[in-house]
């Protein structure tokens, strides 16, 4: 048998940018990047994606600097000012290396700068008016248009990662459920998955079967949520209202199957805490048609209200390019064009034959964003439909005792697409406790795409635009 | 729209919310001080159509000017420490501080202590606590009519200032 979980491959510091272009050349995608302390050094690694599953490289950076693989791989943007940031390492070739993690008071450390005739900030948060989580928004205006918006998230930064790190495995996915509520299902897969790819256990498909329900369930919640958020984002009252009743009936019907409204502590490494019994399930089958019939009808109002598909039209607009060379993921990404979503090659969890949703005009604007869910709602209602009916919906399955010899040198990846696009955790472990846990999720993925987007928009179309992506504060703060 | 809402008539009327049968009104501030948008969620629902928290005189207001109520979540952050500060500094005496959910409450300790600048109750004074993870709408709309109900009768100066 092979060793389980990806051989950390170690990489000379002068082919470190090198080596991450050849894998992205041979077809390999990046999934992410991070640093991490060795002894008296720190290595920065990076994650890749390809036809043979996960790879991961690692250098150990010369005191502290390494060479930066943004001018290759312009995703990597966030990842290694983060890097610089929490770990202190200087990526040569990216400059200005700016601070992301860090709240410098000096402007100029963290703002692009804007020279021109008249042009003015908005500084927006960390607290924003309503309901809303925390976080900063620089914007430079001329007039009402947006030339360019600098976001300051990480004043939810509780330091989750670090936190994990001394914990045994199997309890250090409290870390990834509490990162985000709304995704807590989602980084919790991803993080179970890198326990499970390190120790070499391979889930049942009755424990596939379990989660993959809990993944939809989470998405019909997070969609219907989308939906209303983006009307809320014009003032459409109506709407917002609609798909809000919507969300709160998934909500009950999550506490009715999980006993929990967001599917908290549903997931546990190798085995499923949630149990869900034959009745509930088909009680909860026919709720989901009802729910899916009635959000039809509140879709086709929005969908076919001249006013609010005004708004929506050409608003925000990220074209193909900019998504692929972004790194954009999940929803958004595929309403730009990109036919790329988890959940077509997603071993561990039950996807027979899934095709990722594509729309036939991909202008990747809001209205593309949120027709895009729309569409999506209806294919998770009949994977939905699918899950409950089979009576093999599973209860409590007992814990499987895998190998837990970890093998020295190596890591556990986990991939999963949430809600807001394909979050990814790397995990790794000495005697049984974690050393580093890195959870990249698809809103960390996509903000940088949301700022590109709103460049050359209205001030005004900013919430719009910003709720069309509906991406989560605290998963990328952690 | 039109069906729309009468899909919202239709809903009201199944729900059965009950008329509020007491006056009076507040007016809150929240802040997110930390969370992992669980109880942001929930405080949304609570306000939705479901729970219309809107017809006990409750809302949610866009400054803290203009509130009556400091609704804070989330274990407070380092970094969100001072805006929560100024944040309370800004509202108009007599003011409440509700802390929401089991974070905001210091249950829960999930995070680097470095990063994490404690309970609200370290940094605030609080006069109402809304336990759960998160608190579920009913619950969080009963400790806003508990703030509510201190608040009326409440007097400027009845009240230590906490400046
Ligand atoms: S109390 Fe629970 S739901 Fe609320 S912020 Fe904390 S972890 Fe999230």
């Amino acid at each position: 048998m092979s060793v389980p979980g990806s051989a950390i491959q170690l990489v000379p510091a002068d082919q470190w940018r090198s080596t991450c272009e050849g894998l992205v050349d041979e077809g390999g995608r990046f999934l992410a990047l991070y640093a991490v302390r060795e002894n008296e050094d720190v290595a920065v690694r990076a994650a890749f994606d390809g036809p043979q599953g996960p790879t991961l490289i690692s250098c150990t950076t010369e005191s502290g600097v390494a060479e930066s693989i943004v001018p290759v791989i312009p995703a990597a943007g966030w990842d290694e000012r983060e890097a610089h940031d929490a770990y202190g390492v200087d990526f040569e070739g990216h400059r200005p290396l700016r601070a992301l993690l860090a709240h410098p008071d000096d402007l100029s450390e963290w703002v692009v700068p804007v020279h021109g005739h008249d042009p003015y900030q908005v500084a927006v948060g960390p607290i924003h008016a309503g309901v809303i989580e925390s976080g900063h928004f620089r914007f430079r205006v001329v007039g009402e248009s947006i030339l360019h918006v600098d976001l300051r998230l990480f004043y939810k930064h509780r330091g989750l990662e670090r936190a994990a790190e001394g914990r045994p495995l199997s309890t250090g996915i409290a870390f990834a459920q509490r990162a985000c509520a709304a995704c807590a299902v989602s980084n919790s897969v991803a993080y179970a998955q890198a326990v499970e790819s390190l120790q070499g256990y391979r889930p049942s498909p009755r424990l596939a079967r379990v989660r993959t329900l809990l993944l939809e369930l989470e998405r019909l919640y997070n969609h219907l949520n989308d939906i209303g958020a983006a009307c809320a984002g014009i003032g459409f009252a109506p709407g917002n209202m609609a798909f809000s009743a919507l969300k709160e009936r998934v909500h009950r019907l999550n506490q009715a199957l999980s006993g929990h409204r967001f599917l908290f502590e549903t997931i546990a490494v190798s085995r499923s805490p949630a149990t869900i019994d034959r009745a509930a399930a088909a009680e909860a089958r026919a709720e989901v048609e009802t729910i899916a019939e009635d959000a039809r009808r509140a879709w086709r109002e929005v969908l076919f209200n001249a006013s609010v598909q005004d708004r929506f039209l050409g608003v925000g607009r990220l074209s193909l390019d900019d998504a692929l060379r972004l790194g954009t993921v999940g929803p958004a990404a595929r309403a730009s064009g990109l036919r790329r979503d988890a959940r077509s090659d997603a071993p561990g969890l039950e996807y027979p034959g899934f095709e990722p949703a594509s729309l036939r005009h991909s202008d990747g604007d809001v209205a593309a964003r949120v027709n895009l869910r729309a569409l999506e709602v209806d294919a998770t209602v009949a994977l939905l439909h699918e899950l409950l009916a089979r009576p093999a919906v599973p209860l409590a399955e007992p814990s499987a005792e895998a190998a837990l010899e970890i093998a020295p040198g190596r890591a556990g990846i986990g991939v999963v697409e949430s809600p807001r696009g394909e979050t990814v955790c790397v995990l790794e472990a000495a005697e049984g406790l974690l050393t580093r846990m890195h959870l990249r999720t698809g809103s960390y993925a996509n903000w940088p795409s949301l700022a590109h987007a709103a460049a050359g928009n209205l001030l005004p179309d900013f919430p719009l635009i910003n709720k069309s992506f509906e991406l989560c504060y605290s998963c990328s703060d952690r | 729209m039109f069906v729309l809402l009468r899909e919202l008539q239709r809903l009201r009327r199944q729900i059965g919310l009950r008329p509020p049968g007491r006056s009076g009104s507040l007016a809150v501030r929240h802040v997110d001080a930390g969370s992992c948008n669980g109880c942001e969620h929930e405080l949304g629902a609570c306000f939705g159509p479901h729970y219309d928290a809107g017809r006990f005189g409750l809302s949610v207001a866009a400054s803290p000017r203009h509130a009556d109520a400091l609704l804070v979540s989330g274990t407070v952050t380092t970094r969100m420490a001072s805006p929560l500060r100024t944040a309370y500094e800004s509202m108009p005496e007599p003011r409440w501080v509700i802390a929401l959910g089991d974070c905001a409450l210091g249950l829960t300790f999930l995070g680097d202590e470095t990063e994490l600048a404690g309970p609200v109750e370290t940094l605030l004074p609080v006069d109402v606590f809304i336990p759960g993870c998160p608190p579920q709408p009913e619950a969080i709309a009963k400790g806003l009519l508990e703030a509510m109900d201190q608040s009326r009768g409440a007097k400027l100066g009845r009240r230590r200032l906490h400046l």
